[in-house]
C-alpha cells in the first residue's frame, strides 16, 4: 500500500535533511508505527506520503499513486486524522462532516453515523468552536474516515483523550483494521503503538533505526526473565529467575511447589525500553 | 460541483464571522454619510471683502457691476461678525464668489485677516483714478499676482480682445458632470469593493491557518485553488451586494449596473487575488499588519489626485485604484465609456488571475506540517 525509497527531505533545500534515505514498505492491512521523539522526521515523512509536502528525492508510493505526480483522486483513497484538531469552529459537526463528503468522489459514510461512533452523539448541531479540545480531536478524527479510507494516517490518534475515549478510538482503528484498512499511524506514545501495530518503526533525526514487529522486538531485546514475590518464614521475598538457563527453571518450580506465591510477572522489556536501547535516546 | 459546494461553505462561514457584517456596517455608514451628512452639492463660493473708497456719484457705477453679477440681481444686508461684534455689510453673491462690501476699510482688512480671505479696496481720487490694493494671505501663487497686475494695467481692450482671440473647442455638447455627492461615491466604492475586500480576505485566510482547515482541505480530493477561489468568490459577492447597498439609494437608475457588475467581478479578483498573496506569506494579521497597512495607504493615494485634479503626477496613473476611481466614475456618469469599463475590466482580471496564480503556487508550496 505503501513504498517508500531513499527518502529525502530538507526544508531549506541543502544537506540538513529533516528525513534521511527512508526506505520501508507497508502491506495492504497493516497498522504500521512510525515511533520517534518530536522533531524526528515522522510529521515530515507523513507529509510527504499525503501530498502536504512535496516531493524532494526518493521514490515514494501511495495506494498505487506515484507521490512525485500527485493525483487529487488519490485522496479518494486516504484518510488523515491530524495531531492538531482542524475542523470549521464557526460549524457545527454535522456541517463540518456534510461539507467534507462533498469533496470526495466515492462513496461516503453518513455524517450522524460517524459523530456516534466516536461518542459525539447529541452533539451533532452544536457548532465546534464550543467543543473542548478532546472532542475537536473526536470529530477530527471521524473526519478521516469520511471517504472510508483504503488507507488511513492517523497522527497521535489519541493525545489529549482521556483513557476511556482513547479506548474507544483504538477500538475504532482495530475494526477498521479487521474491515482491510491499512494504517499509518505517527505517534511518541509506545504503549499505543504495541497495543495495536503489526509493525513499527523508531525513526530519529530524520533516520529509520530499525523497523520490526513489536514481539519480535521484545523477544530481541527483552530480558527473559519472571519476578516472584513468594512467602517465606513470614516475610515477602522477591526473586528474579530466568526463563532460559535450567538452574533458574529448576528453582523457580522449587519456590513454586514449596512457597505461597503472592505475584509472578514476566519481565518483559517495554517498547520504549527498547526504543532507548536501540536509538539511545528518549521519546520526549 | 465542489467548487461550489466550498463557496457555499464559505457563504455559511461568513455569515457566522464577524468581517461580514464589519463589510456591511461600513457600506451602511457610507450611506448614511452620502444621504445625511454629505450635502447634493457644496457650496463652492469664494469670500471676499471689498471696501469701496468712492464718491458717492461713482459709487452707483460699481454697485451696477456688481448687480449685474449677481445671481438674483439684487444687495443683501448681511451681519457680520468681526472680532465679537456684529457689522453689517451688503452681499453680492456670483456663482464663484461671495462679495461682501462693508463700511469701513478696516474692517474688510481685519476679515481678511481674521477669515483668511481675499480682500480690496477700491480707491477713487479726485481725478477719477481709480487705485486697486490687495490684501493676500501670502500664498497665492505669482502667476495669481501677476494676472491681477495686468488685469489693472492693461487697457481691457487688449485684454477683452485677447480673450476673444482664444480658441475653445467644445469636445462634448451635452455633458453631464456628477453632483458632488455622487462624485465621492467612486471612492467610496473603491474603498468598499477593492481594498475592504483585500483586507477581509487575508483574515478569511488567517483564520483558516489559525484554524488548520486549509491542511484538511488539501487532503481532499478538491484542488487547493477551488479552496482559493471560493473565498475569492464570497469576498466578491459581498462587495457587489455591498456596492449596490450604496450606489442604488444615491444614483438610482442613472448608473450602469452592467457595467458595475463586471467592473466589481474585475476589480474584487484582482483585489482578492492580492490579499491572497499577501495572506500566503504570513501566518497571522498581525504579522501582516504592516504591508497591509502600507499598501492601503499607497492604494488610497490616488483619492488625493480624484480630488485635487491640480495634483495628478505621471506615476500616480499606474497605482491600480487610478484606474478604480476613473472606471467607477464612468460607470456613474449618464452615457459613461463602456469601452474604458470594459477595458479596466479585462485589465483586473488578467493582474487578478495572475496574482491568483501565484497565490495558489505559494500556497501549495505552504501548506506545511
Amino acid at each position: 500500500m505503501i513504498k517508500v525509497e531513499n527518502l529525502h527531505h530538507s526544508y531549506n533545500n541543502n544537506d540538513e535533511y529533516a528525513v534521511k534515505d527512508a526506505n520501508f514498505e507497508i502491506p495492504e492491512g497493516e497498522i504500521f508505527g512510525f515511533l520517534g521523539p518530536s522533531g524526528a522526521g515522522k510529521s515530515t515523512t507523513q507529509g510527504i506520503l499525503t501530498g502536504l509536502l512535496p516531493l524532494q528525492k526518493g521514490i515514494v508510493t501511495v495506494a498505487g499513486y506515484d507521490v512525485k505526480t500527485i493525483k487529487r483522486k488519490m485522496f479518494n483513497k486516504i484518510g488523515m486524522s491530524f495531531e492538531q484538531s482542524n475542523v470549521y469552529s464557526k460549524m457545527t459537526a454535522k456541517e463540518n462532516l456534510d461539507f467534507y463528503k462533498k469533496l470526495f468522489d466515492v462513496e461516503t459514510r453518513d455524517s450522524e453515523e460517524l459523530i456516534k461512533l466516536v461518542g459525539l452523539d447529541g452533539k451533532e448541531n452544536v457548532r465546534a468552536g464550543e467543543f473542548s479540545k478532546g472532542m475537536k480531536h473526536r470529530l477530527t478524527f471521524a473526519r478521516s474516515m469520511i471517504n472510508n479510507p483504503e488507507l488511513w494516517f492517523l497522527d497521535e490518534p489519541t493525545t489529549g483523550l482521556d483513557p476511556a475515549i482513547a479506548a474507544d478510538i483504538k477500538d475504532i482503528i482495530r475494526q477498521q483494521n479487521k474491515k482491510g484498512v491499512t494504517i499509518f499511524l505517527t505517534t511518541h506514545n509506545m504503549f499505543i503503538a504495541d497495543e495495536l501495530c503489526n509493525r513499527v518503526a523508531f525513526i530519529v533525526d530524520g533516520e529509520i533505526k530499525l523497523i520490526d514487529s513489536p514481539k519480535k522486538l521484545k523477544l530481541e531485546y527483552g530480558e527473559q526473565l519472571v519476578e516472584v514475590e513468594y512467602q517465606k518464614n513470614g516475610d515477602i521475598a522477591t526473586e528474579t529467575f530466568s526463563t532460559v538457563l535450567a538452574e533458574d527453571k529448576k528453582r523457580l518450580q522449587d519456590v513454586i511447589a514449596k512457597y505461597d506465591i503472592q505475584s509472578m510477572h514476566t519481565k518483559e522489556a517495554t517498547l520504549e525500553e527498547i526504543f532507548i536501547k536501540v536509538t539511545g535516546r528518549g521519546l520526549a | 460541483m465542489k467548487l461550489w459546494h466550498s463557496f457555499k461553505k464559505e457563504i455559511l462561514l461568513a455569515t457566522r464571522g464577524f468581517y461580514f457584517y464589519v463589510e456591511i456596517a461600513m457600506a451602511g455608514l457610507f450611506l448614511f454619510l452620502l444621504l445625511f451628512v454629505i450635502p447634493e452639492n457644496f457650496d463652492h463660493r469664494v469670500d471676499e471683502y471689498l471696501f469701496y473708497d468712492v464718491p458717492d456719484s461713482a459709487w452707483g457705477y460699481f454697485e451696477s457691476e456688481l448687480l449685474e453679477m449677481d445671481e438674483d440681481g439684487s444687495v443683501e444686508v448681511v451681519e457680520i461678525e468681526l472680532d465679537k461684534e456684529i457689522i453689517s455689510g451688503s452681499l453680492y453673491q456670483t456663482e464663484e464668489n461671495n462679495y461682501y462690501v462693508l463700511d469701513e476699510q478696516k474692517q474688510a482688512i481685519s476679515l481678511a485677516d481674521s477669515e483668511r480671505a481675499f480682500a480690496g479696496v477700491i480707491h477713487m481720487d479726485e481725478l477719477g483714478e481709480v487705485t486697486y490694493t490687495y490684501y493676500m494671505q501670502g500664498y497665492e501663487t505669482d502667476r495669481l499676482r501677476n494676472i491681477y497686475a495686468v488685469f489693472h494695467n492693461e487697457s481691457m481692450d487688449v485684454l477683452e480682445s485677447a480673450f476673444a482671440a482664444q480658441d475653445v473647442q467644445v469636445l462634448h455638447e451635452d455633458q453631464v458632470l456628477l453632483s458632488d455627492r455622487q462624485n465621492i461615491l467612486p471612492s467610496f466604492l473603491t474603498f468598499n469593493g477593492s481594498l475592504m475586500g483585500m483586507f477581509i480576505l487575508a483574515s478569511y485566510i488567517f483564520l483558516d491557518k489559525k484554524e488548520g482547515v486549509i491542511k484538511a482541505y488539501a487532503v481532499t480530493t478538491s484542488p487547493v485553488w477551488q479552496y482559493l477561489l471560493s473565498k475569492v468568490g464570497v469576498i466578491t459577492l459581498t462587495s457587489l451586494v455591498t456596492s449596490l447597498i450604496i450606489t442604488i439609494p444615491v444614483i438610482g437608475t442613472q448608473a450602469n449596473y452592467l457595467g458595475m457588475f463586471v467592473f466589481l467581478l474585475g476589480t474584487g479578483f484582482a483585489a482578492s487575488a492580492l490579499g491572497l498573496v499577501i495572506a500566503s506569506y504570513f501566518d497571522d494579521i498581525t504579522h501582516s499588519f504592516g504591508v497591509l497597512f502600507g499598501l492601503v495607504i499607497l492604494l488610497m493615494l490616488p483619492n488625493i489626485a480624484y480630488f485635487i485634479p491640480t495634483w495628478d503626477p505621471i506615476w500616480m496613473k499606474y497605482i491600480p485604484t487610478y484606474a478604480m476611481l476613473e472606471g467607477f466614475k464612468e460607470i456613474l456618469l449618464p452615457g459613461g465609456d463602456m469601452s474604458y469599463i470594459l477595458m479596466a475590466s479585462f485589465g483586473f482580471f488578467i493582474a487578478g488571475l495572475v496574482l491568483f496564480l501565484f497565490a495558489n503556487m505559494r500556497f501549495k508550496k505552504t501548506l506545511t506540517i
